[in-house]
């Protein structure tokens, strides 16, 4: 269903609220996690025209779940207002020469946050 | 999308500044582009919504612009593509404000 917004303005209440705490992105899950730390995984190769969170230089890259961080709503779809589409988010470990090749430091990783549709079990 | 926004990996863009003591703020106009795009943050764009918006300016004028530029360029965008304002208005704003100086 695509998200409608109020289309209401702010009151100073609200607006004090929201830069207290800023906007709270979490949401919830019936389904347990698909992977869990220690799986391997592997970033889609995807050239979305629209809103993403998965960077170029991820893609196709294989990496190590080092932690579930719980469900949220999904930045790809609320940013075209398709669908909240809730799904957990992980902290994918990779290491920085699968990223950036043989040059780079043997023992460097770098750790990013990536949604469930960004990843393929391998 | 594969926009000018998803710069990791690239090379030649010099150090990142970093200013001691950096104001929250550097001028007046960047607090209300701030104040504009917050109120419009949630109850009329999604805020992935507004980040897109920014992703959307042409790569060159992008990587040439500040942060706040960006934010601007994006809240343009968005209340003209949801016809909350015609890009006429707009002008015809800017239009005034530059008389009344």
């Amino acid at each position: 269903m695509a998200i409608e917004t109020s289309n209401e303005c702010m009151t100073v209440a609200q607006a004090q609220y929201l830069l207290q705490n800023g906007v709270d992105c979490r949401s919830v899950s019936d389904d347990p996690p698909r992977f869990q730390a220690g799986d391997r995984v592997r970033a889609k190769v995807i050239h979305p025209i629209t809103y993403t969170r998965l960077p170029r230089y991820v893609r196709g890259k294989m990496g190590t779940i080092a932690k579930v961080n719980g469900v949220y709503v999904f930045p790809d779809t609320v940013g075209q207002r398709l669908a909240t589409k809730p799904q957990y988010v992980y902290s994918v470990r990779f290491a920085v020469q699968e990223l950036w090749g043989p040059d780079a430091s043997p023992r460097d990783c770098l750790y990013i946050d990536l949604f469930d549709d960004h990843l393929d079990a391998t | 999308m594969n926009g000018p926004h998803d710069m990791g990996g690239m090379h030649g863009m010099g150090p990142i500044p970093i200013e001691p003591d950096e104001p929250v703020f550097h001028s007046e106009w960047e607090a209300k582009v701030f104040a504009m795009s917050f109120a419009t943050f949630c109850n009329f764009f999604p805020v992935d919504e507004t980040r897109h918006a920014s992703e959307r300016m042409p790569p060159g004028d992008y990587l040439s612009s500040a942060y706040y530029e960006r934010w601007l360029y994006a809240l343009e965008l968005l209340i003209t593509e949801h016809n909350l304002v015609t890009p006429a208005e707009i002008e015809q704003r800017i239009a005034e404000l530059a008389q009344g100086e």
